[in-house]
């Protein structure tokens, strides 16, 4: 039985060093006439490559998707999902497009009454967008060790933008502030608060809203 | 080739975090605009040094400098900063003017653009975002312009206005010329012809939307702030062609910013 086994891992070995050297000699030959040819060959010249800016990667845009909670006045508070969609103008400014969806709660009227209903479970979703301007006020840093450091940036955000509920466009004013923080160059994490500011009639006269929001979001660069 | 072994973990690395990053981007938005070079761009330095930074900011502190004759690789650009990585591997970010003070393989400075005004007077397209007035209602504006020459542009405008009263929408086009596009601050004049749709309030006025015809008279300025961007104010006089027996005469204000691609 041993030697059965013995005579198996002999023939193993054996074929193993035959197609390993076969193989070898074939890589020598083919080295060995390759080098041939170059030397026949009149070498050129090193590529010179000129260096242009476009073929450097440049991570001006940023993508993020926020989750967090939206306080609408006299319509409780809500989650809050969205989309943002930024461009770094230069280390201190950028500019920002947000999308983002919600839904009311009844207002305590509509609870206390029992009866009434001011909106239609439709008229209760909300959406807004808006455009705006950022300004990295605190640039700074985190060490956590010796070698290991994290970016952070505190940022005022101000613009103007269109709430959408109870079937009407209310145009709205946000300002806001928040802290990015970079978990690498490409991806970062942002906790940031904005205030919208609108005015609607659904209760008979003007009134003037100012609806917080905090959020956290998660961004990547390219 | 010592030299390449040396590099090649970090390269390794380095490309491992550039295909995720890819990936990613797929993954979110299906398409990528960044085109990743496989070779590594390289310049040698040839001023006496160039700071480097360990932050895209001003001030973020200098850790390293890279002396004359070094070969750096330019890794990416996030707004005026650069990053790059030494022969050692040490990645930090430099400015993106220090570029002028390296050469490429070719022995020739990198062709970057300065960010000065007139570099950008090339660029085609322009994007521009605005917020303003229109008759009390409070507006906001999109853009899409094309340059023709440096001095004649022509554009595309959206805009949305709520108002108290009625909502409306316009979208025109229009015909833009700067005189001095050189200036930092250079002034325009523009014509243009749209329609609006004026929806009014359905609680406070019982009327039917309605679409007007429009012309529209505009001056206004461009404040260069930096590389493509710029900031524009305008004033526009809004001539409304109504169904009804007299025009409509608003005049709007707007400010927002622009961006030259």
């Amino acid at each position: 039985m041993e030697s059965r086994f013995q005579r198996v891992f002999l023939v193993a070995l054996l074929l193993g060093l035959l197609s390993a050297s076969l193989s070898a000699t074939a890589a020598d030959k083919r080295a060995t006439s390759e080098d041939g040819e170059l030397d026949k060959i009149i070498t050129p010249d090193l590529e010179r490559r000129s260096i242009k800016e476009s073929d450097l990667d440049s991570e001006n845009f940023e993508f993020g998707l926020f989750y967090g909670l939206f306080s609408v006045e006299d319509f409780g508070t809500n989650e809050v999902q969205g989309v943002t969609f930024a461009y770094h103008i230069s280390e201190n400014l950028f500019a920002e497009a947000a999308y983002g969806l919600s839904t009311l709660q009844k207002t305590s009227y509509e609870l206390l009454s029992g009866s009434v209903q001011l909106l239609t479970d439709e008229e209760r979703d909300l959406t807004y967008y808006n455009l705006s301007l950022g300004y990295n006020i605190l640039p700074g840093q985190v060490y956590i060790s010796d070698k290991w450091h994290f970016d952070t940036s505190i940022y005022l955000i101000a613009g103007a933008g269109n709430t959408h509920f109870a079937d009407k466009n209310y145009s709205t004013y946000n300002l806001g502030g928040g802290l990015r923080f970079y978990a690498t160059d490409w991806l970062s994490l942002d906790l940031s608060m904005r205030n919208y500011a609108f005015t609607h009639e659904l209760f008979g006269i003007g009134k003037k809203t100012n609806n917080l929001e905090g959020r956290l979001g998660l961004s990547v660069y390219f | 080739m010592l030299n390449d072994i040396r590099q090649y973990p970090a390269r390794l690395s380095g490309n491992l975090q550039r295909s995720g990053r890819r990936l990613c981007i797929w993954l979110l938005l299906l398409l990528s605009f960044s085109a990743v070079a496989d070779e590594p761009l390289q310049v040698t330095v040839q001023d006496a040094f160039i700071n480097v930074h360990n932050g895209a900011g001003r001030g973020y502190p200098i850790f390293h400098v890279v002396e004359r004759g070094e070969v750096i690789n330019l890794l990416k650009m996030r707004t005026d900063w650069i990053k790059i990585e030494t022969s050692r591997g040490i990645t930090g970010w430099i400015k993106r003017s220090d570029i002028f003070l390296t050469l490429g393989p070719d022995g020739k400075v990198p062709e970057f653009r300065d960010t000065e005004r007139k570099d950008y007077l090339t660029d085609r397209f322009e994007l521009g975002a605005a917020i303003g007035d229109f008759d009390g209602a409070d507006a906001l504006h999109v853009n899409l312009g094309y340059r023709f020459t440096k001095n004649l542009s022509s554009e595309l405008r959206l805009s949305q206005n709520r108002g108290a009263f009625a909502d409306s929408d316009i979208v025109a086009i229009a015909i833009l010329h700067q005189a001095f596009p050189e200036w930092r601050v250079s002034p325009f004049v523009g014509i243009g012809a749209g329609r609006l749709k004026t929806m009014p309030s359905a609680t406070l006025i019982q009327t039917e939307d309605r679409t007007d015809d429009m012309l529209q008279a505009n001056i206004g300025i461009y404040t260069h702030i930096t590389r493509g961007f710029f900031m524009r104010i305008e004033l526009s006089n809004d001539y409304i062609l109504t169904s009804r027996n007299t025009n409509q005469e608003v005049n709007e204000w707007k400010v927002g910013f622009s961006v030259f691609f």
